[in-house]
């Protein structure tokens, strides 16, 4: 049959992450545990909720101690309702894979079934959360995955939120000329029909321009 | 010769989709390249904020339009491990059936894209025509040609059709003799050789970092595979291998790795369906009425607030992922925020510097071999 | 050879008496000569472009058709294009059924007895069904053919854009170079013994330096249209066309030597005479001849300079309307010119094959050797010719420019030395220019009049074959760093599926 992880292993996995997380990071407050998905094969992985100012210290020792060698995303959330706690959210989601570099003409065939220790693909969750603010700042991890990078780039072009260290930000989705602060995905941004007005009140609405075209977005 | 600035790009051939590639060049080799994306960017993750989840699905579709259906099935994993769905095994199989039969298009697609690139035009013309068989195929379960609309929330659209197996069973077994022509042509071409071996090296540790995975990262000699790392759908019950290819150098892999990892995964995808004919329970010839809940089991439309669920996903380019957060608009009907990963939108950057010290002539050769689709890079 | 067709004699004899006799007595008389020769050369080279234009035409012709066929050889693309069973009939196409009050089913009944009579009827009902939408046309209406006379004058309604900071002088001179170089070329070219514009004793070195004026006027082009791409294209053509022109050179001084001349009727005329094409004597010089015209002609597999893939249309990017269609067609005069030479150079030109074998058959002889002419062997074989470029165009990839360039210097050189060695050697030891005419100039003094030829050809043949049995070489002697000679990984190339199991793939 096809090779897959075993349940078995993939909670193991988890759960030594965790120990090992939580070992070392539990004192200046980073939540970790073990999450279960909560649809299909049900597999557990890594979910974590950091504060932004231990998130390069977490992320270099998961990088260089923890084997997490690969960075999935890196995305962020506008809560303007969110509470005082809660206005913006960065969650980052990484993988360890078992890939080491190999010599020409030698392949590295992993069988799952033999895979343990640090070498079980797991998946993890870092939530950073920030308070409400207009200014969201969270440290950069550009330096430590080089996947982060056009992550980042896009976190801040599509949300806003900043992120210190990052050379080189720049708009990678909107044009280049994007008006200064304008970030499209934050909650004050309505799409046209947002609330169903004009589509339902013009018939042929589709030959008239938005009520908001001279607005600066 | 002074160096110069060249735009590769936003109409160009080579691009294989609407962006730019500013390339530095002295005579005839890359110097520093600077890649420019966002031209199609249409604002699908604002979007999905005002669509229910159903509304979401003919969205994903069109972020990559060769592949289709892997976006589509993308979204839904990630959607219900948001809503917490339980799937009917059928609708599994049914879903892996369209998703292996996607990849095999999706990659004679990036082959018909890729030959004419090096030169060779004779590729395009059949890599395309049997492509329009598993199009059928894919048509007589979505409804269209290329934007399928098929899994729902919960299993799929509609059931295999009466007589879909035995198609699919004389199309497979075309294909995989007309596959070995393809290889005929180029693998044993010294001018398709000379191209594409010792160019665009990329070492796994590299790409791994970069965030590069799939078929681009097993060329590279590391058999990774989303689908038995983290296992989704009902892969554990068939008999399969990732496809593997040894790097042919100490720096990485080259182009003609990664175009044998793709001819290999080809044929892995069509004896994946084969096999799944032969063992999705219920028999392949028997065909459940849309809704039924062999085929498609009962949803919630609402999500509350502070509900997230993500899932990876093993797309034909490396390894994507949505992430859904709940308590949208109608009290959780819409999505508060749905963002996409995009492998291509992380492999683009890094192949751009892959291409640094090699020749003009080889930027088609590098970037094609990764396979870029702009449609999933730009959202 | 007898060929009857001696043209220029008709034209330059001919009119030679015919205004003698009707300017005799007039104030003219005198000068009756001069016109006629005027008018005869006049005549004459209208005669040889029309000659190679129809050619030309043909070749514009058979290569999409050629490259088409090369790439579908199964049958059209809609026989494949969908093996879905439609419902009640569905078919897709027949408009005619649609038009109100039946005023559409003449042309359904025209429609299918065209397709009875010379349609594109297939074994499988279901395509039948999707096939079933227009006429396909006759094979000898040369479907097709016309196209190309509509897409040359589509380039007359085009506009002439130059671009602002241009080369002005440049830009509009280089099309004239290259366009005239080509043509010029044709004026050296002889089709038969009496088609021919000029035949001055040294046609083959004067037609051979005119080839080599385009790469002059292709690097003014890229370089004068003020544009990265085509500046890029421009210089990948000077360097590619320089770097081959050598060894084609050299290639065709070993020709010469053989045959003794640097003339084409006389070339032609020795290997009528020896009785053995220059093909079989210099097999190797055929094969550089070849791949060194087609990188002198910029097809794939050589054509970095125009690569669509990177420099959209390289040197000729810039060019619009009727200069780019003049450019276009210079380059497929080029590609008809190299393989009339090609023809001319080692397949005998026009003499016909086998000339003795056919000589003996009786009426077929007759037909063979003395009717028909001999312009239509040189045709013929420069057709075949031209098939060997198509076919290299459509399974070939590219070749990058570098390599191609080492390619030419450091293999295509050496070789085509060695072949001038070899034919040097030929003509020294082993021709006997007392047998020329009676069948012994190439026996070597052995008596069988084929021992040389046959002996240089089957040990060339053997070297071929070898070298092109190289799946147990090493990595490090195989050219360019192609040091994957067995596949990386789990497969064999074309062995898909040979080795694990497929499942039920039968039909229920």
């Amino acid at each position: 049959m096809g090779m897959k992880i075993s349940s078995k292993a993939n909670i193991a996995a988890a759960k030594s992450a965790v120990e090992a997380i939580k070992s070392r990071f539990d004192s200046v407050g980073v939540e970790v545990s073990s999450a279960q998905h909560a649809s299909g094969h049900k597999r557990t992985y890594v979910s974590i909720a950091c504060p932004p100012a231990h998130w390069l210290a977490l992320a270099k020792w998961m990088r260089f101690d923890g084997g997490v060698n690969h960075c999935s995303m890196i995305t962020g959330v506008h809560h303007p309702e969110g509470g005082p706690d809660k206005g913006w959210e960065v969650i980052a989601h990484l993988m360890r894979m078992p890939v080491v570099d190999q010599k020409p003409g030698k392949a590295l065939v992993h069988d799952a079934a033999k895979l343990s220790g640090d070498d079980v693909p797991m998946e993890y969750e870092v939530v950073l959360t920030l308070p409400q603010t207009d200014t969201p700042v969270v440290p950069s991890v550009q330096s430590i995955w080089v996947g982060a990078d056009w992550n980042e780039k896009e976190t801040w072009d599509l949300v806003g939120i900043d992120f210190e260290g990052h050379e080189y930000m720049m708009r990678v989705l909107n044009p280049h000329d994007s008006p200064q602060g304008f970030h499209p995905l934050q909650k004050q941004h309505h799409l046209r029909y947002h609330g169903h007005n004009e589509m339902y009140d013009d018939a042929q609405g589709f030959m008239r321009l938005p009520v908001d075209v001279d607005k600066v977005k | 010769m002074a160096q110069m600035w060249i735009t590769m790009g936003p109409q160009h051939p080579m691009t294989h989709g609407l962006w730019t590639l500013r390339v530095k060049v002295d005579g005839e080799t890359v110097v520093d390249t600077e890649p420019e994306l966002g031209y199609i960017h249409r604002g699908v993750e604002k979007i999905c904020e005002a669509r229910d989840f159903t509304q979401i699905t003919p969205y994903c579709d069109r972020l990559c339009y060769v592949s289709a259906m892997t976006w589509a099935h993308s979204y839904i994993y990630s959607a219900e491990n948001l809503l917490e769905v339980e799937v009917p095994e059928r609708a599994e199989y049914v879903r892996l059936i369209a998703t292996e039969i996607q990849r095999v298009t999706s990659h004679l697609m990036w082959l018909g894209a890729y030959s004419p690139d090096i030169g060779n035009l004779t590729i395009f013309t059949w890599c395309l025509r049997d492509r329009e068989m598993f199009i059928d195929l894919m048509q007589e379960l979505g409804g269209s040609r290329l934007h399928y609309n098929f899994p729902r929330v919960g299993g799929v659209k509609r059931d295999l059709p009466i007589g879909f197996a035995q198609r699919c069973r004389a199309k497979i077994a075309l294909f995989l003799e007309r596959l070995k022509e393809y290889e005929m042509l180029l693998d044993e071409s010294t001018v398709f050789l000379v191209r594409t071996q010792g160019v665009g090296l990329a070492s796994a540790e590299a790409m791994v970092n970069a965030g590069v995975t799939g078929p681009n990262l097993r060329a590279a000699g590391v058999n990774y595979d989303v689908r038995w790392a983290h296992p989704y759908s009902v892969y554990d019950e068939l008999d399969w291998n990732p496809s593997v290819e040894k790097p042919s150098s100490s720096k990485g892999a080259d182009c003609y790795d990664r175009y044998r990892v793709r001819m290999e995964e080809m044929v892995h995808s069509c004896e994946m369906v084969l096999e799944a004919l032969d063992k999705i329970p219920g028999g392949a010839e028997s065909h459940y009425s849309p809704g039924d809940e062999m085929i498609q089991s009962k949803a919630p439309l609402r999500a509350p607030a502070g509900s997230s669920g993500f899932h990876h996903y093993e797309d034909c380019r490396g390894e994507s992922m949505f992430y859904l957060q709940g308590g949208g608009e109608g009290r959780g009907k819409h999505p508060y925020r749905v963002s996409i990963r995009s492998p291509m939108f992380i492999t683009i950057p890094f192949v751009a510097k892959t291409m640094i010290g090699y020749k003009i002539a080889d930027i088609p050769a590098i970037m094609g071999s990764f396979d870029p689709c702009i449609g999933e890079t730009d959202r | 050879m007898a060929d009857w067709l001696q043209l220029n004699d008709w034209l330059y004899d001919g009119l030679d008496s015919a205004l003698n006799t009707a300017l005799h007595g007039t104030p003219l008389a005198d000068y009756a000569g001069f016109m006629a020769l005027v008018l005869a050369a006049t005549l004459a080279c209208v005669s040889v472009l029309g000659v190679f234009m129809m050619g030309l035409g043909l070749i514009l012709w058979i290569e999409p058709k050629l490259w088409a066929r090369m790439m579908d050889r199964r049958g059209r693309t809609t026989d494949w294009r969908s093996l879905w069973v439609g419902e009640q009939g569905v078919t897709a196409g027949e408009w005619w059924n649609k038009v109100p009050y039946g005023l559409g089913r003449p042309i359904g009944a025209l429609n299918r007895w065209l397709n009875k009579v010379m349609g594109n009827a297939s074994k499988h009902p279901s395509v039948e069904r999707v096939n079933n939408r227009s006429w396909h046309g006759a094979w000898w209406a040369l479907p097709g053919f016309v196209q190309t006379i509509a897409d040359g004058a589509k380039f007359l309604t085009k506009e002439h854009m130059p671009p602002t900071k241009a080369d002005r002088l440049i830009y509009e001179i280089s099309p004239f170079l290259i366009i005239s170089s080509t043509v010029l070329i044709i004026g050296f070219m002889p089709f038969s013994s009496g088609i021919y514009a000029i035949n001055p004793e040294l046609s083959v070195l004067f037609a051979l330096a005119i080839f080599g004026i385009a790469p002059l006027g292709v690097f003014f082009a890229g370089w004068s249209s003020n544009n990265k791409y085509t500046l890029i294209g421009g210089i990948r053509s000077a360097a590619q066309l320089t770097a081959y022109e050598i060894p084609l050179l050299i290639t065709v001084l070993g020709v010469c030597v053989l045959s003794g001349s640097f003339n084409f009727i006389e070339i032609v005329n020795f290997q009528h005479s020896a009785g053995a094409w220059n093909f079989f004597l210099l097999p190797l010089g055929f094969g550089l001849f070849i791949i060194t015209m087609i990188a002198e002609v910029e097809r794939i597999p050589f054509d970095m300079p125009e690569a669509e893939a990177e420099l959209v249309e390289g040197w000729w990017t810039e060019y619009g309307g009727m200069r780019w269609g003049l450019l276009f067609a210079a380059e497929y005069m080029r590609v008809w010119a190299a393989c009339i030479l090609c023809a001319v150079f080692f397949l005998g030109g026009w003499s016909a094959p086998f000339a003795g074998l056919m000589g003996n058959l009786g009426v077929v002889g007759v037909v063979w050797n003395d009717l028909i002419p001999g312009v239509v062997w040189t045709m013929l074989k420069s057709l075949f010719i031209f098939l060997i470029f198509v076919w290299a165009r459509a399974s070939l990839p590219r070749v990058r420019t570098d390599q191609i360039l080492e390619f030419g210097w450091r293999y295509l050189l050496p070789l085509s030395v060695v072949q001038l060695v070899i034919a040097v050697i030929l003509r020294l030891s082993f021709y006997d220019p007392a047998g020329l005419g009676s069948g012994s100039a190439w026996d070597g003094g052995s008596g069988f009049f084929w021992l040389v030829p046959l002996v240089v050809f089957v040990v060339s043949m053997a070297i071929f074959i070898v070298y092109s049995i190289d799946e147990d070489k090493d990595p490090p002697s195989r050219p360019y760093h192609v040091h994957t000679v067995e596949p990386a990984g789990t497969h064999v190339a074309g062995s898909v599926g040979g080795r694990q199991k497929i499942g039920n793939t039968g039909m229920r």
